[in-house]
């Protein structure tokens, strides 16, 4: 289970004159079960992308608390990364190492033996249909078969928590579908935790149990799809959420 | 705490072992590096060593290239029982010394000097050079060397008829006593080899920086590896371990190719007067290991604030610019090696290293010193690439 709460951070641009404190993230709650895909819906800017960051350890949170499986990320940021996969924005893979080289060296640095780390990445290339890509290097892959690498590279120590950045920009129709299928398997057969930040609204509507809307730094509604449709009084998820995102809370 | 070490060293071993693995994969750098390196300590010394065979030919040669010294057999006579090869000036000769294909001065003979001489009347010759042609200019000191026998004999010859003694126009001889033993000789020479290898130590490192750190940033790796539950110290000591091991590994190959590199030295007086065995690679590789940390500290540490491969590749030029530059100070520098030189890193190493082909001694607090300002700086560098680790990730 990932808890947060109350999460603030601000940033400062510039300096000088041109200084600006641009507030990324100003009231953040968010609660993720295990067995159950949480997605974080809102439009670009809404500070998605730096709640996951100070989830996964990578910025310190100004203000607020973040809970991974109990742990507190701010006292043991290593232990709560230790429980962590996480697919980032940035998924930049290792040219001259092939997709195996690359995911094992994830395994080593998460403290696997070599031969762990072999079989997870042979496990997960049969999981993530990659099989043939394996021991390939990984210069001139595919926006899909890059995704594919680095969601087996995020997967390697088998986290009980997994934290997924808009992790379908830039792939087609068929490498969406597979990812979907993948995660939905992670969370029905081995009850992971996942969090899943889109703003694309079909996705989130077909995949996650829960959501959680972000809008302007602040979770501004928290349910599941029919709930939240029900409270908005809509047929139709995208008008759903321009209501909550734009049109005022409805907490 | 012994488990958190442990934990952090292990990683760190990761972290080396890959990127080294991948700096080795990146064969068309690595070849590059690998040729100029292994190949430069050859090759330079057998550049040096035709320089030098040509000038000691040269010197030994004796030749002169005149017009109308049929005309004047009393010089001729002098000239050949010198030792001189006379030669026919070519016409042309103006021009071949202008466009340096002459490497001679030419003497011109008038067509009265005999007459002129027998009548004591201190004819005029003419020496034709060309002051941008070195070799001419060289020859052209030699030739006046050669004149001024002539005119110092026929002066002698004139007192001596005349009953005067010889001793009254050469009130004091002088003896010249060359201080400097071979080896230092030879490393008037070799003064530029420390600087060459220190290059290639540079450049064997700078790649693997680049990559390590700018690289991975522009690559948008480095995000993922710091989510990984690794201390960032231990991230950065196994990249610096992997570069450093990269400009050492060029180190080691270049101080060893001169020692094969010696058999193709052309000039007999080279080859004996410099003197690198195993003693005096050791040596250099002691100055230089320590040095290769430092440089490989000091481009990450330069690298890890640009956001791309190219940017970094500009602002590395400093260092780069750095280290090309120090060197000059002992080339231009009249005051002898001051106390500072040894404080300032790569200068120390090319003072030192210069010492080595000079065939002086080192002691033990030569070797001490720059590798103390080594240890230091690097450990300043790797702590300033730790802090900036995870702002680089996030821009």
């Amino acid at each position: 289970m990932i808890a947060v709460r109350a999460l603030a951070k601000q940033f400062v641009q510039g300096s000088g004159r041109s200084r600006r404190v641009v507030q990324a993230v100003q009231a953040v709650d968010l609660l993720a079960a295990d067995g159950c895909i949480t997605g974080l819906l809102g439009p670009n800017g809404a500070g998605k992308t730096t709640t996951l960051r100070m989830i996964a350890g990578l910025v310190v949170p100004d203000a607020g608390s973040i809970h991974v499986k109990g742990i507190d990320v701010a006292a043991r940021p290593q232990a709560a990364q230790a429980h962590l996969g996480v697919l980032s924005d940035a998924r930049g893979l290792y040219p001259r190492l092939s997709a195996r080289e690359n995911i094992v060296y994830y395994g080593r640095l998460h403290g696997l033996s070599r031969d762990a780390a072999e079989a997870r990445a042979t496990l997960l290339g049969e999981m993530l249909e990659m099989r043939p890509l394996l021991d390939r290097r990984t210069e001139g892959f595919s926006q899909g078969e890059r995704m594919k690498t680095a969601l087996a590279r995020a997967l390697v120590h088998d986290p009980s928590h997994i934290i997924l950045d808009e992790p379908t920009n830039g792939l087609d129709v068929l490498a969406t579908r597979s990812l979907r299928d993948a995660l939905r398997r992670l969370r029905d057969e081995q009850r992971k935790c996942i969090i899943f930040s889109s703003h694309i609204m079909q996705e989130v509507e077909r995949l996650c149990d829960r959501v959680v809307v972000m809008s302007g730094g602040r979770s501004v509604a928290e349910g599941s799809v029919p709930e939240l449709l029900a409270r908005t009084g809509h047929d139709d998820f995208e008008a759903c959420f321009v209501q909550l995102a734009f049109g005022g809370g409805v907490a | 705490m012994v488990a958190t070490w442990s934990a952090a060293l292990h990683a760190a071993w990761q972290v080396f072992r890959k990127e080294l693995i991948d700096a080795l994969r990146d064969r068309r750098t690595l070849l590059v590096v690998l040729l100029s390196s292994v190949a430069l300590g050859p090759l330079l010394l057998v550049g040096l060593s035709l320089v030098v065979a040509d000038s000691e030919a040269r010197a030994d040669a004796r030749e002169l290239y005149a017009q109308g010294l049929d005309q004047a057999p009393t010089l001729r006579n002098y000239i050949e029982r010198q030792g001189w090869a006379l030669l026919d000036a070519p016409p042309d000769h103006e021009a071949a010394l202008l466009s340096r294909s002459l490497g001679h001065a030419v003497l011109l003979v008038p067509a009265d000097f005999e007459q002129e001489l027998a009548l004591g009347l201190a004819p005029r010759l003419e020496l034709v050079s060309a002051a941008a042609n070195q070799r001419a200019e060289r020859s052209a000191a030699a030739v006046l060397r050669l004149l001024q026998g002539f005119s110092q004999e026929q002066s002698t010859l004139r007192l001596v008829m005349r009953g005067v003694s010889p001793s009254l126009l050469q009130p004091l001889h002088v003896d010249e006593h060359d201080l400097a033993d071979p080896r230092a000789r030879a490393a008037q020479f070799t003064r530029m080899l420390p600087f060459f290898v220190l290059m290639a130590v540079l450049y064997g490192a700078l790649f693997a920086a680049l990559d390590s750190t700018a690289g991975e940033r522009e690559r948008g790796s480095l995000e993922p590896l710091l989510m990984a539950p690794v201390a960032r110290g231990a991230l950065v000591l196994g990249k610096w371990g992997a570069v450093a091991c990269m400009g050492m590994g060029v180190a080691v190959l270049s101080c060893f190719s001169f020692l094969p590199g010696q058999w193709l030295l052309r000039s007999e007086t080279l080859a004996a007067m410099f003197q690198f065995g195993p003693r005096e690679a050791l040596l250099f590789l002691a100055l230089l290991l320590p040095l290769a940390a430092l440089l490989a500290a000091l481009l990450m540490a330069v690298a890890i604030r640009c956001r791309s491969f190219k940017e970094a590749q500009a602002n590395t030029t400093v260092v780069v610019l750095g280290v090309s530059l120090l060197p000059m100070v002992t080339i231009f520098n009249q005051g002898g090696e001051q106390g500072w030189h040894l404080w300032t890193p790569a200068l120390a190493q090319i003072t030192l290293m210069q010492r080595v082909l000079g065939g002086e001694a080192l002691g033990l607090s030569d070797l001490a010193l720059p590798l103390a300002v080594a240890l230091a700086g690097s450990v300043i560098c790797l702590v300033y690439v730790a802090r900036q680790l995870r702002a680089a990730a996030l821009k």
